[in-house]
Formats: C-alpha cells, structure tokens, sequence
C-alpha cells in the first residue's frame, strides 16, 4: 500500500515536473528571452494560393541572403562575435487576414525582426501588426504607395513604390523617338494595378500627351472588349498595370484582334520567366518597367560584388534567375544585417534594441549590388526606399530583357515602334 | 453616339467568348442531365486540357490543334474510368445523392489543380499554335480571331453530334431511358454502367479538348479553372437544368452581356450584371430562359 502511494507521489512529481518544464520553455519561446546565438528573422510570405508565385521569389530572395552571408562569413558580426541568421518562414496564403495571424505568429516566436510578405495586400494587413507590437519589418517586395502614405513607424520598404515606378517608366517610354502623342491606359481593379494605371497616366498627362482612355476592369475579364475599345480609339501607345496573367490574356486578345500600337508597356513582371512561358510568341518586344536586372550597371557592395555576381549565385543555389523582387528581398536582408552590425547588440534582441533599431533604419545608407538603399523619413513615402533608379526594358525576340531606357542607362537600342503582329 | 464599327465588334467578341462557353456548357449539361451529376470538377478538366496542349503542343510541332484527337482519346477513357466510381457514391444507400456526387467531383477538382501546381508550378503555359493565329478582318463587319471562331465552331458541333447521338441513334436512346428512370431502363436490359460510362467519357472528352482551345485562346494556368466551372453553372441555369438545345442560347446571352457590359456601361460591373440575369432567371424562369429544363430546386 505505502508502495503505491510513494509510486503516485513519484509518478505527480514527475509530471509536474514536466509540466513545470514545459511551461517554462513556452514561457522562452513567447517571450523571447531565451538565450539565443543566432539572429532569428520571421518571414511572412505567400507560399500557398494564388501569390505563390511571387511569395517563392521572396522566399528565395530571403534565404539567398541567409545562406551567403552564413556560409561565406558565418553570420553577422557584432561586438567581435559572429551570429548565424536563421529564418523561420510563416505562409500567408496570399490572403491578408492569414497574413496578419501569421505575423502575430511570428512575433509571439520572439523573431529579433520580420522580413515582409509577398503583394502589396498581404503588407497593408501586416504593417498594423508590426506598429502593435514595434517590431521592425522590411518588406523586400510591395510596391502599393498606400503602405507608405499610411506612415508606419515600423515598416520600411526596399522597392521604391509603384507611383514611382509606373511613372518614370512611361517618361522613359514617351521619350523614344517617333514621340507618342496619344496613350490608352487600362489596369486591374486591385490596389497595386490600380496605382500603376493611375501613374502611367499622369506621367502620360505631364508630358502632355493625349490619354485617349483610362479604363480599370476585374481581373477575369474578357479582353477581347478591352481590345476593341483601345483599337478603336486608336492610340500610339497602350499602357497596362496588372499582373503577369492579365498581361498576357491582353497581348494574346491584341495579336487576334490585329490591335497593332507602337508598342505595349505593361507592369508588373513582363522580364520574368511566367510572362515569356505565358506569352509565348506574342511576348517579345513588350515593354516593362523594373529597378534591377542582372545586366544593369550597378557598383555592387555589401554580400555580393555586383548584379551579375547576385544573379550566378541565384543560378546556382536555384538555377533560376533572379527578378528585382528577389533582388529587392535579398537587399531587405542585407539592410538588416548592417542595421544590426550597428546596433551592436547581441541576439535575442530587447524592445529597447529594436526601438533602436528604427532609428538605425531611418539613418542607414547601404550600398549593395540592387542599388543605394536609404529610406525616405518624411512624407507621402515615409521609409520607403526611392533611391533605386527605374529601368526600362523590352523583352527581345528570344525574351530576354534589355534595358533601353532612361537615356543615361540604356545599354540598347529600343526597338521602337515594334513590329505588326503580322510582320514578327 | 455609337460608333458602329465598335458595335459590331462587341457583337462578334460576345458571341465568340459565348461560343467558348457553349464547348464547356454542353458537356456539363449533359453531365447534368443525363448522370444528374452535378460536376464540380468541369473547370478542371478544361485546365487539365489547357495544360495537354502545352506539354504536347510543342512535341508535335508546336501546334495545339494535333493534340485535339490525343486529349479526346485520353479524356475519353479517363471519364470512362471515373464515371463508375461517381456511379459508386450517388447510387445505394447513401443519403443525398446529388450532395455526394458533388463532394466527390469537389474532391476530384481539388486534386487534380493540386496535381498540376505541384507538377507544372503557378506559371502560365503557352500553348502555342501556328494555324489558329490572328484574326480574319471582314470590311464594314469587324474581325473574327481566328482560334475564337474554330472554338465556338468547335462547341456548336459538338453540341450537334450530341444531340444527334441522343436523339438519333439506339445508344443515344437508351441514355435518355437512364436518364428517365434507371430502374426501368435496368429492366428493359439496358447495360446502365455501359451507357453511363460512354456519356460520362464523352462530355470529358468534349470539355478537355475545350481546354485546349481555351489554353491556345488564352494561356494554360493552374487556376483557371475555377472561373470555367462558375460560368458553367451560369450556363445550365440559363440554358434550363439537362437541355441541351438551350446551351447555344445561353452561351450567346452570357457572351454578349459580358461584352456589351465590359463596353458599354464598366468592366468593373460585369459579374455584378450577370449574376442579376442569374438570379432573374432562377425566381422569373427556373426551368431556364427557354423554360424547358428541370426545375431548379
């Protein structure tokens, strides 16, 4: 008898023990108290559902950074000691709401910094999240001056926003030779097409060329319709925002309409593999607008020598090309990596590291192989970095992006105005 | 003031975008109609097709039109092959057939996107073609694109050699017999699995070659088939639950609402506009715009 209750004594012990040993590990892995020799970043990225595409571009962009910087200096150096990065990815699900859940999951794992998701939409639901908790975020790839205009303390953003590029993008394009004197613009009715629409056409309108029609329509729309209506107006130039499918349903519906412009401009994703994939042969000779190509002559810097250093080693590691969201994450890590250097504080990092940290963001000048990183401190695009220059490119016959424009970049000639769908 | 050359335009690219519903409506129809099976898995089928066309197209001298008899065939004998396992959950004890046969088919549309995300990834595909391309202009008229035209082609004789099949000929007979009553038709020595299997078959042969015109009209996606089984409900609503005759007239109402709509009043108001003609149809007309399908219930 007294056997078995010292055995139910033991047993309680045991488990309460347990319990107590538990608690106390949940207790680390909430607070982020824990000791800790590594930095560990969360990275909240779309990688199932219709965003998957792009949230694998970030994802790659990311570890790109995370495995270099371990593997060739094993890790960030900071007061004389070297830390590894560790990454620990959350999947959005290309839906906002699963992204914020996934954020605040991020956060409650004691990530020192969060790495930011993949579309725009998915960041507007994230950045409230990381202004509650101030946890410091960088979003390697949203481009919706809407994040921006919001005025996050917390949010910092390495792709200029879209208004920028849209719009210096078409300056670039009305200044070819023969000049346009009309444009029709039309966009997907999504927040991030929208803005591009929206700054393809004033930059159209302040260079006082006549904007024939600004059209938005859903995303499964027929494009046949949207192709009457431009031919019918006739314009020298036709100047699209959306994603990669819209544009090629709208340069498939062109070639069997035989609605033959000077050319197309289209944004987001006309030098990326889906777009030529997709497109097939009606994809050479589209314009589009990036910041970063392999090919553009840029000094290199921190982690990797140059752009075309950057673009071997995604070769290698994925054998894919990497497209400037990649470039532009893979810099969302670089910044962080010299903000921490600055910062000089060991990992896990306090609030009062992270505080600080912000303040380091706000102050950081970074050069890297995707371009002078700084981020704007006040106004309508409040820590976003603008400073990365817009290029534009045109796909040639094989599909391979050249860039042909702003004049002091171009390293091609622009073929311009391109060849009738009957003539390629 | 109307510009005429633009009308007549919109008039050609909606009964076009009408024909290609009409090539994955009759099918779904006769699904419908005669398996009372109400598919969920169409769209898929049509982007299973879509992507048959990029992966062979190029092999067969990048042209999408030879893959057409492959993708019948395969289609065929892989909707020969599913029809007895749908036949399976819809038939017995199982309460609500029509729910069961729906969750399958939900099942099945699930695994094969699934499928062929993990298999091809999110991008889109090219199916590329060199016979169908561009697009005939008709002076004073407007111009006809030329994969458009062969797809709407394509659906109206399709919906032509079924009906003749159905109406026609002995085995078209004995599937309306099953579709009547099964029980009777059992016992008047109709083969049901047989005959089930063949209309089964062929509107998965019929929708997957759709595919591939889709797939060369537009690009071959993962995701696309979603909107397609959307517009197919569309389409046997309209056209009146199980009768064939009235896809056409369905194709043509949805084509040109959508087009006119996109045009005339906002892109952005297209499915707002074609779901009020749904839900008009469903309380004013259930039994279709012709009045001559089954009550929707």
């Amino acid at each position: 008898m007294t056997r078995k209750h010292d055995d139910r004594r033991t047993f309680l012990k045991g488990v309460g023990g347990a319990a107590t040993a538990v608690g106390l590990a949940g207790c680390a892995g909430l607070g982020g108290g824990s000791e800790r020799d590594y930095f560990k970043l969360g990275a909240v990225t779309s990688l199932s559902g219709e965003l998957r595409f792009g949230g694998e571009v970030t994802q790659r962009g990311y570890d790109l950074w995370a495995d270099t910087i371990n593997e060739e200096q094993g890790g960030i150096e900071v007061g004389g000691e070297t830390y590894e990065v560790e990454i620990e990815y959350a999947d959005a699900q290309s839906t906002p709401s699963t992204g914020a859940d996934a954020a605040s999951q991020m956060i409650n794992d004691g990530a020192d910094a969060i790495l930011g998701p993949y579309s725009s939409n998915v960041t507007l639901a994230v950045c409230p999240i990381m202004e509650q908790n101030s946890m410091p975020h960088i979003s390697g790839s949203a481009e919706s001056p809407q994040i921006w205009q919001e005025g996050f303390e917390y949010s910092f953003g390495t792709i200029p926003t879209v208004s920028i590029i849209g719009n210096e993008a078409t300056s670039a394009l009305l200044n070819l030779e023969p000049q346009p004197e009309s444009v029709y613009v039309t966009a997907v009715n999504e927040p991030f097409s929208v803005a591009t629409g929206e700054a393809m056409r004033a930059a159209a309108e302040e260079a006082g060329i006549t904007v024939e029609n600004y059209e938005e329509f859903p995303r499964d729309t027929d494009y046949t319709n949207v192709v009457s209506a431009a031919q019918n107006a006739d314009p020298d130039l036709h100047l699209h925002g959306g994603h990669i499918g819209s544009h090629v349903d709208l340069v498939n519906a062109a070639e069997q309409l035989g609605y033959n412009p000077d050319g197309f401009l289209m944004h987001y994703g006309v030098n990326t593999g889906s777009y030529r994939d997709g497109a097939g042969d009606q994809g050479p000779y589209t314009f589009g607008a990036t910041v970063w190509i392999p090919g553009v002559d840029r000094s290199g810097g921190v982690l990797f020598d140059s752009p075309q250093a950057y673009a071997d080693a995604s070769q290698s590691a994925y054998d894919t090309a990497p497209d400037y969201t990649q470039a532009g994450s893979t810099a969302a890590g670089i910044v962080f990596q010299e903000a921490f250097k600055e910062l000089g504080s060991a990992p896990p990092l306090t609030q009062d590291d992270k505080d600080e940290l912000i303040g380091i963001l706000e102050e950081i000048e970074v050069n890297t192989f995707y371009g002078d990183v700084a981020f704007e401190t006040e106004g309508e695009y409040y820590h976003n970095n603008i400073n990365t220059q817009t290029l534009l490119v045109q796909l040639g016959e094989d599909g391979s992006p050249s860039i042909v424009g702003p004049e002091e970049s171009a390293t091609a000639e622009a073929n311009y105005p391109v060849p009738a769908w009957d003539e390629r | 003031m109307v510009d005429i050359g633009l009308f007549t335009q919109i008039v050609i690219n909606g009964l076009l975008l009408g024909g290609i519903y009409v090539t994955i409506g009759v099918g779904f129809s006769l699904a419908f109609g005669v398996l009372e099976v109400v598919d969920f898995a169409v769209g898929e089928y049509v982007m299973v097709g879509a992507f048959m066309g990029a992966v062979l197209a190029p092999i067969l001298g990048s042209e999408g039109v030879f893959v057409i008899p492959i993708v019948l065939v395969v289609f065929f004998g892989v909707g020969a092959l599913i029809q007895p396992l749908i036949h399976h959950v819809t038939t017995g004890d199982r309460p609500h057939p029509l729910l069961m046969g729906l969750v399958f088919t939900f099942g099945l549309a699930t695994f094969l996107r699934g499928s062929v995300l993990t298999i091809f990834g999110p991008n889109n595909q090219d199916v590329p073609s060199s016979l169908l391309t561009g697009g005939v202009t008709i002076p004073g008229i407007g111009t006809f694109p030329v994969v458009r035209t062969v797809t709407a082609v394509f659906g109206v004789t399709g919906l032509l050699v079924f009906m003749y099949y159905l109406y026609r000929t002995r085995g078209g007979m004995a599937i309306r017999a099953i579709a009547e009553d099964r029980t009777n038709a059992r016992l008047m020595g109709i083969n049901i699995n047989r005959y089930q299997s063949i209309a089964y078959g062929a509107y998965a042969a019929l929708t997957g070659s759709a595919g591939v015109f889709i797939g060369m009209t537009f690009t071959a996606n993962p995701g696309m088939g979603l909107q397609y089984t959307a517009f197919a409900f569309f389409m046997v609503v309209l056209a009146g639950m199980g009768y064939l005759p009235g896809v056409i007239l369905a194709g043509i109402v949805l084509g040109l609402t959508q087009s006119f709509t996109a045009v005339y009043i906002s892109g952005n108001l297209v499915l707002l506009v074609l779901f009020a003609i749904i839900y008009v149809v469903l309380l004013v007309s259930p039994a279709g715009i012709l009045g001559k399908g089954e009550w929707a219930t």
